[in-house]
């Protein structure tokens, strides 16, 4: 019976979804945003520049460009061009409805399962995605969470209707690295089992890694003698042995201090591509992180300190402490349906410290430095991606409108269900009579 | 460093203090946001003994009074927070879907951290709601932020009136009906134990009158209804004595409440939440409901997944008295940044977006006539921000409550509680994973068996 | 309450198998009768009162009571004498409010029977103020013995529970039987600000309104039962209440409401609730008092403070402070510097705690000590504690003795050494106060008890015996969760289960291991279709053990048990 309901509800959701998630079609084709500041973030801000976006990349910027004949012309006086913003981290499309462990999809059952991969559980169709776009996010990192090894990451571009349309290029092995903080307000360990707890995963990652090691070690010695014995199937390590190998990229997820300096530790001795992400204490050991050489995705920037007596305002500094120690800082939101509040989590670093600029850095070309993919993305350079958006004004600030949007080369319109329900809603009709 | 040893060990003898205080300081020069008559340029407030006395150009600080000099910087009333659980010890007395009887001012926490973090983003008064798990909460308590304290009795704003918390949808449903497995389990159900709590607390003062007017006469032998201090809290809902703030968030469920209402004859009613408010924004004009909602919350469950974040402005612009609110320790420090979301989702003014953080929600609370705006006779609750408060650039410099300078940027130390945890070991670092989150469902999640 | 009964039958053929050997242990009361009960303490420096000393004294007691003292002072022929050259002499000590002699109850898990949580019995609530402790006392509790060590002669007794655990007793730390304990019976309503687990009133805003609400009605339901004893005819009867009747004498104020309060939010919250509704209060084990002094004194309310203190870690050796210094040379890291400043104010926190009975007494105001909370191995540190910190010797001897036989009404009969107060004393080797002073005798209501040397501490690392049937219960949001542990084998060969109540499974246990008196262990159970591991770490004290119990993250609960005595 219960079974029976769970199913007719599971119809139900599906069937409101299929009745609203229709968004207007975009457009492909040549586009020539004339008369725009053209903020480039590499390259300094172009004024009245003209920026031509074809065949899904930017063909041309500048001042003297011409404009290819058969071009829609899109008129930017008083307005500016910005590459893409991109979301360091997010459970974008792993999930639809928090509350509703029928929608979540980021957390699978297992400590070590690098195989979970998010890129092919991504949801083209959520409703968030529109709702994250219009507010100039183009792309977002996708992130499966839980202990230890949780699964797979993907960087997508925030339009297509198949994991291959939407793919940006970048994919990441999560590890979730062992804590040896608190868990909350019920958490009333002791000292000592806190610390044993953190033995204990600590051991257990070892123990994976040490296994990793020695797959990889056999793998290359069948390379080397180019053997046709095959490795037994063991999903687990062939997706940790391109990250042993130095090729694919180790997402960690770590945020106390302790921990931090734990991670550190634990990466220095192994030859791998390692990015931490959270860092939300990164503020107390930002020289250690600079030496280290690491990378960093921090974030949610709006969120509250982690400890009591922490300064109120330790959140919002965190990017900017780490940034002027020399720490190569990225900014995310941490979160699924208000990733469109990346701008200001960015801005809030800006203004407690981190600056503007550097800012804007963080979610554009910065992110595209850390995933690889800087060839492609985070700036507007010729030959890159026509990932862009155009406001009104300044993207940090609150009431900026975003007033055209391009993925891709894609002209996204400009619409969600939220702007629909204002739309039709802002002067109901019937009114109040019937 | 030793600079900064020596302000902790100062504040730690000075922080307690016990009386309620009342200042008196001059703000020099702000560009005054007064949000009830405009802006003012290069204008001095004064406030004395706690009171806005004067505001105009040239005004001379009465002798040892502090001056504030606000050259470049912005003046607004101190912001409020319709909705919060912040001071609070505990939020939701979850076990039964009537609980009219209790009060969190009965569990207000002075010495919690998070109302200095709220001062260091303006704010001056919340309001300490009971929690949402049951469809009649608990009574709730306006408190002003007046921190350094570790009497709950300084913090409450006196003037404020009562206020109830009510609650509609999934959370009373999942609570009682999906975890106890007694009514409601349903919108139906919610909307019976209304009916039926204010048939009978209608019964109860109808009982008592029968009883006060006959227990005088001679040779009477009957005896009072049994004394019920549930019914006795409802009763006061239907003599119009308390506010209710009703969480809720589905069209349907919000037009019902108003029904239920009008059968009942109350009339002062605030939706909290009110996600899809905007779908009977012109029903609840009429009925004079006021709304408190989030600025973009949405999708962390079922009943927000229809939201839209333009709620806040088409309810304005139906007429409905709005506020944006926090529901959350961290939203509460940066109200103005949801605030300056309606120019976002819906191109409000500059007023009236901030009117959304102070007049409005303290219209919803009751207590218009002492805070919300800058006038004079007004409480002289005050924030003063550099740059323009709904600009992402702007930054909270200071925050006064009754003429006191309860925030400094400039001047605080950053360990700002009051008792430290004889208990806490300095080595093992605290990190809550996730987000803050809500605290309306706190002390409920037990009750959730699925 | 069967089980309770057990316990207690258990208990009763124990001790008639092994016979006396049992009772004549180290300052036990021997059964066989003394060969006198008059006793002439000779010689001794006797503190009769703070501040009222004789030195080279002579104490007697007859039949229980204290019939001289003083110098010069005939010793009768038939008087047992104790040589008390050098030893110092006090009136035995009153403690404010404990569970002494009163076992605890095993914990149900009551909440899960009860079908509207909302609407709860009162049992099962916590609402059992007509319960008196007299019913629950049992003479061989172990509390009893290890007060009576430290040289407390007198208890307020309680009863274990939630809101309203019932009313305490005025117990002496001797006699055979509970009655013959009792010396003053219903005293005090006990309260306290606890919730139920999983059902109303569950939190501190349902205590708080509970308590009203029940006031309101006590008061109501006696002011109709007046009414009806005047012209009962024609009137409706009015129906019996146990609970409500309970709360007669208090609203007449003849019995005070004690109320355990110990931080600073809820002692005001306490204070709240007396000036709403009227009660005589007794403030009781108040630990964050400094703050509020001035609140608590203009309430009237009477005073005990906890001996229960935090404890504040050791100063480091003196090999690592000269570490230490090598090192200030180096530049110090701004987290080393945040640790030190954290510690500045997490010890400058506890000073206060520390500080508090000295502050308290320097204000003028008057307090006992209670030890609800407190462990019997810490009070003696404890009192050193506030003595160092600024509490005179006299100051913390008259907390002990006058202070709380004022606060409890007993002065005619306790709290000095004078003619005619019952035989209630503490005789010490060294002042009471020194570190180093041992307890020679306690006398109780005129009985002897006598302490040689301290029993020596168990050999530090020695493993405890973990092996056995142990009964459990943890306290979870979800409920209280009792069951049985059976830890079966030897030393570094151990095997074992666990079993709840609530889900009637039984778990096997892994990873067992026993290091010093730390026990550990871990198990699996299935939580919302996914496999949580629960980590167990509990220090054993003998027959019983206390400790946590962390499942993943769910987050971590405080469990306790007892061992299940064999058959």
């Amino acid at each position: 019976m219960k079974n029976f309901k769970y199913i007719f509800l599971g119809l139900i959701l599906f069937a409101v979804q299929w009745a609203e998630a229709q968004n207007a079609k975009g457009k492909t084709g040549t586009f020539a945003l004339t008369n725009a500041s053209l903020v480039t973030v590499t390259n300094g801000t172009i004024a009245n520049g003209t920026l031509i976006i074809a065949d899904g990349k930017i063909s041309a910027l500048g001042t003297d460009v011409t404009i290819p004949e058969g071009a829609e012309v899109i008129d930017c006086t008083g307005l500016s061009v910005y590459p893409g913003m991109i979301e360091g981290g997010s459970r974008l499309g792993l999930v639809e409805v928090g509350s509703d462990a029928r929608t979540r999809d980021y957390n699978e059952i297992g400590d070590v399962i690098p195989q979970m991969k998010a890129l092919t559980a991504i949801n083209p169709n959520s409703v968030l995605i529109p709702v994250t776009r219009i507010s100039g996010v183009t792309t977002a990192l996708t992130v499966p969470d839980g202990s230890l090894f949780p699964g797979t990451a993907a960087l997508v571009n925030l339009h297509g209707y198949t994991p291959d349309q939407m793919y940006a290029g970048f994919e990441a092995v999560v590890l979730s690295f062992p804590s040896t903080g608190k868990r909350g307000r019920w958490d009333s360990r002791s000292e000592e089992d806190i610390k044993k707890d953190a033995e204990k995963a600590l051991k257990q990652l070892n123990d994976a890694w040490e296994k990793a090691v020695a797959y990889y070690q056999i793998d290359s010695a069948i390379r080397a003698k180019n053997s046709k014995e095959n490795m037994e199937y063991y999903p687990e390590m062939e997706n940790l042995l391109p990250v042993v190998r130095g090729e694919k990229t180790l997402l960690v997820e770590v945020n106390a201090a302790n921990d931090i300096k734990a991670a550190i530790e634990w990466v220095a001795d192994k030859d791998v591509k390692v990015v931490f992400s959270g860092v939300s204490e990164g503020w107390r050991v930002a020289e250690e992180l600079a030496e280290a050489k690491i990378p960093v995705i921090a974030g949610p920037v709006l969120n509250i300190p982690n400890r009591e007596y922490d300064r109120y305002d330790r959140s919002y500094a965190n990017p900017g402490i780490m940034h002027k120690a020399g720490v190569k800082v990225a900014i995310k939101t941490a979160d699924a349906e208000n990733v469109r509040n990346l701008p200001y989590n960015a801005g809030f670093a800006a203004t407690y410290g981190m600056g503007k600029e550097e800012a804007l850095k963080a979610i554009t070309i910065v992110p595209a430095e850390i995933f690889g993919v800087a060839d492609k993305l985070g700036s507007l350079e010729k030959g890159k991606i026509a990932n862009v958006f155009v406001t009104d004004g300044d993207p940090f600030e609150t009431k900026t409108q975003v007033r055209h949007l391009f993925i891709q080369g894609w002209k996204i319109p400009m619409e969600s269900r939220q702007t629909k329900l204002y739309d039709e809603f802002l002067e109901r009709e019937p009114g109040l009579k019937k | 460093m030793k600079k900064y040893t020596t302000i902790v060990l100062l504040l730690l003898f000075s922080l307690v203090a016990q009386a309620q205080q009342k200042g008196t300081v001059l703000i020099k020069n702000g560009t005054v946001l007064t949000i009830t008559n405009g802006t003012l340029e290069a204008t001095d407030v004064l406030i004395k003994d706690g009171i806005i006395s004067k505001i105009g150009k040239g005004l001379n600080a009465p002798k040892g009074a502090r001056t504030i000099d606000a050259t470049g910087m912005y003046v607004m009333p101190g912001i409020i927070d319709a909705h919060s659980h912040i001071a609070l010890d505990a939020v939701n007395e979850a076990t039964s879907p009537v609980t009219a009887e209790v009060w969190t001012g009965d569990a207000i926490n002075p010495m919690d951290v998070s109302i200095y973090r709220a001062l260091a983003g303006g704010v001056t008064i919340s309001h300490a709601l009971h929690g949402s798990a049951n469809a009649i909460g608990g009574e709730s308590e306006t408190i002003k932020h007046r921190y350094g304290t570790v009497d709950p009795d300084v913090l409450r704003m006196k003037e404020a009136p009562r206020t109830i918390k009510f609650a509609l949808g999934e959370n009373p449903t999942r609570v009682h009906g999906g975890g106890s497995g007694i009514v409601p389990r349903t919108r139906m159900g919610v909307e019976a134990v209304f009916r039926s709590s204010f048939s009978e607390a209608r019964e109860y003062m109808k009982k008592w009158d029968d009883y006060n007017v006959n227990k005088n006469k001679k040779g009477f032998k009957g005896t009072a209804p049994q004394y019920d201090l549930r019914l006795e809290t409802l009763a006061d809902i239907l003599r119009g004595e308390i506010i209710v703030h009703c969480h809720s968030y589905r069209a349907d469920e919000i037009y019902m409440l108003m029904q239920v209402f009008k059968d009942f004859g109350i009339k002062k009613l605030v939706f909290q939440h009110v996600n899809e408010g905007f779908k009977v924004a012109p029903e609840l004009a009429e009925f004079g409901a006021m709304a408190s909602v989030f600025s973009d919350w949405w999708a962390y469950k079922f009943e927000v997944y229809y939201s839209t974040a333009y709620n806040a402005t088409i309810l304005h612009k139906n007429g409905v008295v709005t506020s944006i609110n926090s529901d959350s320790g961290e939203l509460i420090r940066h109200l103005y940044h949801e605030a300056a979301k309606t120019q976002k989702y819906g191109g409000l003014s500059d007023n009236d977006a901030l009117s959304m953080i102070t007049i409005n929600p303290a219209k919803q609370l009751g207590i218009e006539s002492r805070v919300g705006s800058i006038e004079e006779g007004k409480d002289g609750d005050i924030a003063i921000f550099k740059n323009h408060p709904l600009s992402i650039y702007t930054i909270p410099m200071m925050t006064i409550v009754d003429g006191v300078v309860e925030f400094d940027r400039e001047n605080d130390a950053d360990d700002m509680r009051i008792y430290a945890d004889p208990k806490e070991t300095i080595d093992v670092t605290l990190h809550e994973t996730g987000h803050a989150g809500d605290r309306c469902m706190q002390d409920a999640e037990f009750l959730f068996h699925e | 309450m069967t089980g309770l009964k057990l316990v207690f039958m258990r208990r009763a053929l124990l001790i008639l198998f092994l016979g006396l050997s049992y009772l004549t242990s180290d300052g036990q009361s021997n059964e066989m009768a003394p060969v006198t009960r008059t006793y002439a303490i000779k010689n001794a420096r006797i503190i009769q009162a703070p501040g009222r000393v004789i030195d080279e004294g002579v104490l007697i007691i007859k039949n229980g009571i204290i019939t001289a003292v003083g110098k010069n002072i005939d010793i009768p022929a038939g008087a047992r004498i104790i040589q008390a050259d050098s030893l110092y002499v006090y009136a035995g000590f009153i403690d404010g409010l404990s569970h002494t002699g009163v076992p605890k109850p095993r914990e149900e898990d009551l909440s899960k029977k009860v079908k509207d949580p909302g609407n709860p019995p009162n049992d099962i609530a916590g609402i059992e103020p007509q319960k008196d402790v007299r019913n629950m006392l049992d003479p061989s509790d172990k509390s009893v013995d290890e007060m009576r060590r430290l040289g407390f002669a007198v208890s307020h007794a309680v009863p274990h529970g939630r809101m309203l655990p019932g009313q305490g007793a005025i117990i002496l730390h001797a006699g055979e039987t509970p009655d013959a304990m009792v010396y003053k019976q219903q005293v005090s309503l006990f309260s306290q600000l606890s919730g139920a687990p999983g059902i109303y009133p569950n939190t501190v805003i349902g205590v708080m309104a509970k308590y009203r609400g029940l006031y309101r009605q006590a008061e109501q339901a006696k002011a109709y039962n007046a009414r009806y004893i005047q012209s009962a005819a024609g009137m409706e009867r009015p129906v019996s209440d146990r609970i409500l009747e309970a709360f007669y004498p208090v609203i007449d104020k003849q019995l005070p409401v004690v109320f355990k309060a110990e931080d600073v939010l809820s002692i005001q919250r306490v204070l709240d609730l007396k000036s709403q509704l009227g009660f005589n209060l007794i403030l009781a084990d108040v630990k964050q008092g400094w703050d509020i002094s001035e609140k608590i004194k203009n309430s009237g309310a009477k005073l005990f403070l906890s001996l229960d203190l935090p404890e504040m870690e050791e100063k480091k050796s003196e090999t690592d402070t000269t570490r230490a210094e090598d090192k200030k040379e180096e530049v110090r890291s701004d987290s080393d510097l945040e640790k030190q400043r954290l510690q500045a104010r997490k010890d400058a926190m506890i000073k206060k705690y520390y500080q508090q009975p000295a502050l308290l007494h320097s204000q003028g105001m008057i307090f006992g000590f209670s030890t609800l909370e407190a462990k019997s191995k810490d009070i003696r540190a404890n009192l050193s504690k506030l003595v160092e910190n600024g509490l005179s010797e006299d100051a913390a001897l008259a907390a002990l003795t006058t202070s709380p036989a004022q606060l409890l009404g007993l002065s005619a009969t306790m709290g000095t050494l004078d003619n005619g107060k019952i035989a209630n004393l503490v005789i010490t080797d060294k002042s009471y106060f020194d570190k180093e002073s041992k307890v020679k005798y306690v006398f109780v209501d005129g009985k002897m008890f006598e302490y040689k040397d301290e029993p020596k501490p168990k050999k530090n690392g020695d493993a405890v015996k973990v092996a056995g049937k142990w009964t459990y219960n943890t306290e979870t949001p979800q409920g209280v969760h009792t069951g049985d542990i059976i830890i079966n084998g030897e030393e570094d060969d151990y095997s074992g289960t666990i079993s709840s109540t609530v889900s009637g499974d039984t778990n096997d246990l892994s990873d067992i291991s026993v290091d010093g008196d730390q026990l550990s262990f871990s198990f699996t159970v299935v939580i919302d279709g996914n496999a949580v591991l629960i980590d167990v770490l509990v220090t054993v004290d003998e027959d019983t053990f206390e400790g946590t119990m962390t499942a993943g993250d769910y987050g971590s609960y405080p469990i306790e048990g007892e061992r299940t005595p064999e058959k």
